[in-house]
Formats: C-alpha cells, structure tokens, sequence
C-alpha cells in the first residue's frame, strides 16, 4: 500500500445546503461595550483582582451544583421551546470542570492531603447517588441537555480555547450534511473557583489590573465565565418555516500550531492557517471580511503571534477584542463571541475593544476602539487554545 | 463526497486476563523522553499509537502538513497529585484559601498543569508528526472515540483533510470505584484518506450518527478507547466492523 501524493494538492470542493443562524441565546457577565469585572473574594485570596462573573444563574434546579451546567442549561432552555420539530443535535464545547470552594475544602482538599482521591469521598458521593468525579465529567452537562432536546446527536468538544468555535463548526456541517435538521451549537466553560483561579496563577497569564487586548501596556487577561448556543438550520428549512434569519453561516477552518502545547507559534502560523481555511470553505476573498472578532486575550505573546497572522491574511482590516468587557471564557469563549457579533448583527453595531486606550504600535493591527454603529457585512471570529488548536468562524449579516 | 479507506492502524491494549498494556516502553515508542514527565498514561498510550500507525503508513509525509488531520477521543487529564502534595502540606492541616495561595502556591511546578491539559494527545501528536490540518478533541466518556473517527471520515469525504489519524485513548485502572466495573487502558488509532489517493490493500469505512458502542471489552471498560480497541480487534480478527456509527469493509485491493 502507498499514497499516490501528487493529488493532494489543492482542497477538494464540495457543495453544501445554506445554513443559518435563526436563534441565539448567551450568557456573558455584561454587554461587550461596558468592563464588567468586578472583585471577588475568592479570587482575592489568590491575588486574581478581578473577574467577570455572570450573576443570576444558579437558579437552574437540574445542576444546582455545576455552574458550568447552570450556565449551558440557561442557554439551552431559552431556545428550547421555540426549536422546530425534526433531528436535533446538541454540539457543545466546555473545559474542565468547575468545583465550588465547599467542594474544595470537603472534598478535593482533604483528599489530596491524604496523597489520593480516596475511596472514603467516592463510597460516600456513590451512596448519595451522586459520584463526584462524574459530576465533573464534562459529557455529563452535554449528556443531560441532549436528553431533554431528544437529540439524535451530540459531541463534547475539549480542544481547550477553540472548543466552543469548533463545536460551531461542527454543529453547522452536520446540518448541512443533513445528520441533523436543526443544531444547538456552541459552548460553555467557567473556571471562577479556586482551582481554576489557581491553574492561571501558575501559568501567570493572569492580568494584575484589568484586560486591555491589543494594548501598549497589555498584561494578560481576566478570567470571565458565560454560555451561548446558536440555533442552525438549512436556510430553505428556516424560509419555509418563516423563521427569522439572524446571521448566515459562511465558513470555518481549523488547524493546529504543530509547535508547542503551551506556546503560540511565534508567527501566528497555525492562526494564519485556520483564517485562510475558514476563507476557503466560505469561498471568499480575503477582501470580504469587514471585521475580526480576535481571540485578543491581552497576553504579550498572543496578541503579537495574532496581529501578525491577521495582517498576513487580511491586511488593515478592523480589529477588535472582547475581553476586556467580559473576561476570557476560556472553552465558551467562541461561542459567546460569535454570539454577541451575531447580535451585532440585528442591533446595527460593530463592537469595538474595551479596555484599550493605546494600540501597541508593534502590532501590525488595525484595532476598532470604540463601537460602531454599522454592522460588518462579515465577521471572522478567532478561536485559539493550548495544545496549539485554532479554528476561525466566518458569519455574515442575513 | 469522497470515498474514504482505512489504510493502518495501531493497537495498544491489554491482553485477557491483565488490564494494563503490558511491556509498554514510551521511548522505544519513540516519545521524546523529555516530555514524559509531563504526560499522563493515557496521554502516552495515545501518542504512541499516533506515531506508530502513522510511520506504519507507506508515503505519508508527501501528504502536505496543512492536509494532515488529527482527531481524537479522550478523557480530562489530571496533572499529579504529587506535584501538589508539598503546597497543600504547607498551606497546613486546616483548609485554608489564602494559607494555600500564600504558602503553597509557589511550591506548585508549573508542570503540573501541563500534564493536565487534556488535549495532550493531540498538542504533541501533532508537533512531533507536522500535523497541522483539521482537527478536534472529544472528551464524552465512551462516546469520545466514536465522535473522533465520525469526524474523522467526515474530514476526509468532504475534502477538508488528504490523510486523518483518528481514533481514542484512555487509562482508567484505578477508577473502579467510579465506573463500578473492571476497569482498563488503551488506545487505538487510525489513519484514513481518500480512496483515490491509495494503491494496495484498504478497508472502506463510512460514518453516520456517533454512538456508544454496546458491551464493554473483555479486559475492562476502556473508556474512550472502547470503540477504536474494538475497531482494532475486528481488523486483527480479519472481520469488518459495524458499531458506533461506522461500518468497516472487509479488505479490498484499490
């Protein structure tokens, strides 16, 4: 057996039924033009000064223990009761799992004092009917929720910061390649607990003021927390039903860095890679795209690996971040964002970059300030995580 | 839609009755021995099956970086609870936030986290070989490795990928008390392309909707490696496969 390499070169097209977006449903700690990080004493504790917490949500009975699960079942219940009949399939992408400061100091704590998870903790939760380590299986919130949809499908994304942006991908082929007749397809992480608050501390990603993407004096991020899930659909489904066209799924491309699991390559290559194949699914040019929606986390080395591929592969287009509004959703951070630019959409808004007030003159980047009030045409969102993993979104106004 | 084969494959599971993969050697596997600190069994267990089915494949590497797909199934990795142990043990015997954050904090080796980054299978998997192109990590219990090569095949026919390495990995011995049954490790993996690009012996595979596969292996829940393990097997028993939402020919000459 050999491969007969001289035919790979070029993608292979194919052809696929229109997809839209006729629902959205988010969860994020404020709208992307106001900061709303705000102090928390947990936080403080480990000397993070600030996060964006969503309020209001814990009033999900089904996981009263999950916030990550209060977070994805908001969304999907908003949406719930409006899906049209047909195959329905649930594509989530999420992070690791959250745990309350009373399950660190009951559980996990005693626990690793004593060198292991011991089996005292697992016998007591399994005699509750609640085995803690399940609890915290992400499939568990994607398992529960595909269940009350009645999905014939469904995927738990893990690809770290591209998880929810991938998921959107995925979602949206397989309404296109006609598995499902309608997707809820999207994300949902938070990491506001004490290990999470911990796992940044270590890295020193964490911003010691506040979040300031694309900036001369940018020093890392806030960690935010949120939802979103959008509802696609074939668009001559969504017509025949007479259902409201909130956005047009254009494209996607994923890649991997190839480089280090914690490092971004240093020239944005696997970033450059993911934009150039998300413009070829979508057929357009480089030209098309009116604005970036970056992954723009405010660390020194990711905003400089990205500018660079942006300019690459798009030129001087207009740039800008969210994160400095409402934090770094880590797994859920694609799918929040797509959301809120989709929303932008309808509101007649292109929404600038709270948070910078000098764009590093290093960065070969057009960053878009202050909001907008003209949508773009089309948006391409940046998703990029550890492990290398990049994937790009290409929507455009219906 | 292209027509997609199976062109190799690598198995590492355990032999009835032992539920560990046993004379296992990351080295001689070809993982680079600086990195093994920072890598879980699973992880291991994955990256060598990875590196093995795909140097297995005749030509592989005149398929372009940017065309080469990596999909994976797994499970959340843990970094050790050793490299915890000194900072909890200073932070004193009372559970105490700000104690663990001002005395234990700094004795944390940042490696800890690395080693619990659960996409680690697919972040040095894909430095090692170049593998740049499409790709996705599922961690969704038994499902994960059904969802991996589902999409796998799916990269392939719609043209997104020339050569996709698919498949699951999984280290559970230990979690008995978790899943209520034995438990096991394993991983398999898979490379797929285009019919049209192959010359020899393949097997068709076609994907539809990912399922969990029904029943559990002989040497113990695999987690996320149960339906690539299987896959594994039913190639090695010389028989297709049906299950998990694919369908394995028998072998057939291109």
């Amino acid at each position: 057996m050999d491969l007969f390499c001289g035919r790979c070169e070029g993608l292979y097209e194919v052809s696929r039924a229109a997809v839209v977006v006729t629902g959205v449903a988010l969860r994020t700690a404020g709208p992307p033009d106001v900061a709303s990080a705000r102090p928390d004493p947990e936080a403080a504790s480990l000397d993070v000064p600030l996060v964006a917490r969503v309020d209001g949500l814990l009033e999900d009975v089904d996981f009263p223990d999950d916030r990550k699960g209060s977070l994805a079942a908001a969304v999907v219940h908003e949406l719930l009761p409006g899906l049209p009949a047909g195959r329905r399939g649930l594509f989530l992408g999420t992070g690791l799992s959250s745990l309350t400061p009373d399950e660190l100091r009951r559980d996990l704590y005693p626990s690793l004092r004593g060198g292991v998870f011991d089996r005292e903790w697992l016998a007591r939760d399994l005699e509750q009917g609640r085995p803690a380590p399940w609890r915290h299986q992400p499939e568990r919130v994607t398992a529960v929720l595909a269940a009350r949809l009645g999905a014939v499908r469904s995927e738990t994304n893990f690809s770290a910061c591209a998880a929810a942006a991938q998921s959107i991908a995925a979602g949206a082929r397989a309404v296109a390649r006609g598995d499902v007749d309608v997707a809820l397809a999207g994300g949902h992480d938070s990491m506001l607990h004490p290990l999470g608050y911990l796992s940044f501390v270590v890295l020193g990603a964490l911003s010691p003021s506040v979040g300031r993407p694309f900036d001369r004096r940018r020093d890392g991020f806030l960690i935010g927390e949120g939802a979103a899930v959008l509802q696609l659909e074939r668009e001559d489904d969504a017509r025949a039903r007479g259902a409201p066209i909130l956005a047009r799924f254009l494209g996607a491309g994923s890649s991997v860095d190839a480089h280090n699991v914690t490092a971004p390559h240093p020239e944005g290559r696997g970033a450059a890679l993911a934009m150039r194949r998300a413009l070829h699914d979508a057929r357009l040019e480089p030209g098309d795209v009116d604005y970036v929606n970056a992954h723009g986390t405010g660390t020194t080395v990711g905003d400089i690996a990205e500018a660079i591929a942006i300019h690459d592969v798009l030129g001087a287009v207009p740039t800008g971040s969210f994160k400095g509004a409402f934090g770094h959703c880590i797994a859920a951070a694609g799918a929040v964002e797509m959301a809120w630019c989709i929303l932008g959409f309808g509101l007649g808004r292109t929404w600038g970059t709270v948070g910078c007030e000098e764009p590093d003159p290093a960065l070969r980047c057009s960053v878009l300030l202050r909001p907008k009030n003209e949508p773009p045409r089309v948006v391409l969102s940046n998703s990029f995580g550890f492990g290398g993993q990049n994937c790009a979104l290409l929507f455009g106004r219906p | 839609m292209r027509e997609v084969v199976l062109v190799s494959h690598c198995c590492l599971a355990p032999v009835a009755p032992s539920n560990t993969v046993a004379g296992f050697d990351p080295v001689a596997a070809g993982l680079p021995r600086k990195s093994l600190k920072t890598m879980t069994r699973a992880v291991q267990l994955g990256v060598a099956s990875v590196l093995t089915c795909v140097r297995a494949t005749p030509g592989w590497a005149q398929v372009p970086p940017e065309r080469r797909g990596l999909f994976v199934g797994g499970s959340p990795q843990q970094g050790d609870v050793d490299d915890l142990s000194a900072a909890i043990e200073a932070a004193g015997p009372v559970p105490d936030l700000r104690a663990f954050a001002e005395r234990g904090e700094p004795l944390i080796p940042p490696l800890w986290l690395v080693k619990g980054l659960s996409n680690n299978v697919l972040g040095y998997a894909s430095a090692l070989l170049d593998l740049r192109g499409d790709n996705g990590n599922w961690c969704d219990g038994r499902l994960g490795g059904a969802v991996a090569l589902c999409n796998a095949v799916h990269a392939v026919a719609e043209g997104r990928v020339d050569l996709a390495v698919a498949g699951g990995a999984d280290a559970l011995v230990g979690a008995e008390a978790i899943f209520g049954v034995p438990c096991a490790e394993g991983a398999a993996f898979f490379v797929l392309v285009p019919r049209g690009l192959v010359s020899g012996s393949v097997r068709q595979i076609r994907a539809c909707l990912p399922r969990e596969l029904a029943g559990m292996d002989e040497v113990g829940e695999l987690g996320a490696a149960a339906l690539p393990v299987a896959l594994a097997r039913a190639i090695a028993a010389g028989r297709g496969f049906e299950g998990g939402g694919l369908t394995v020919a028998g072998v057939t000459d291109s």
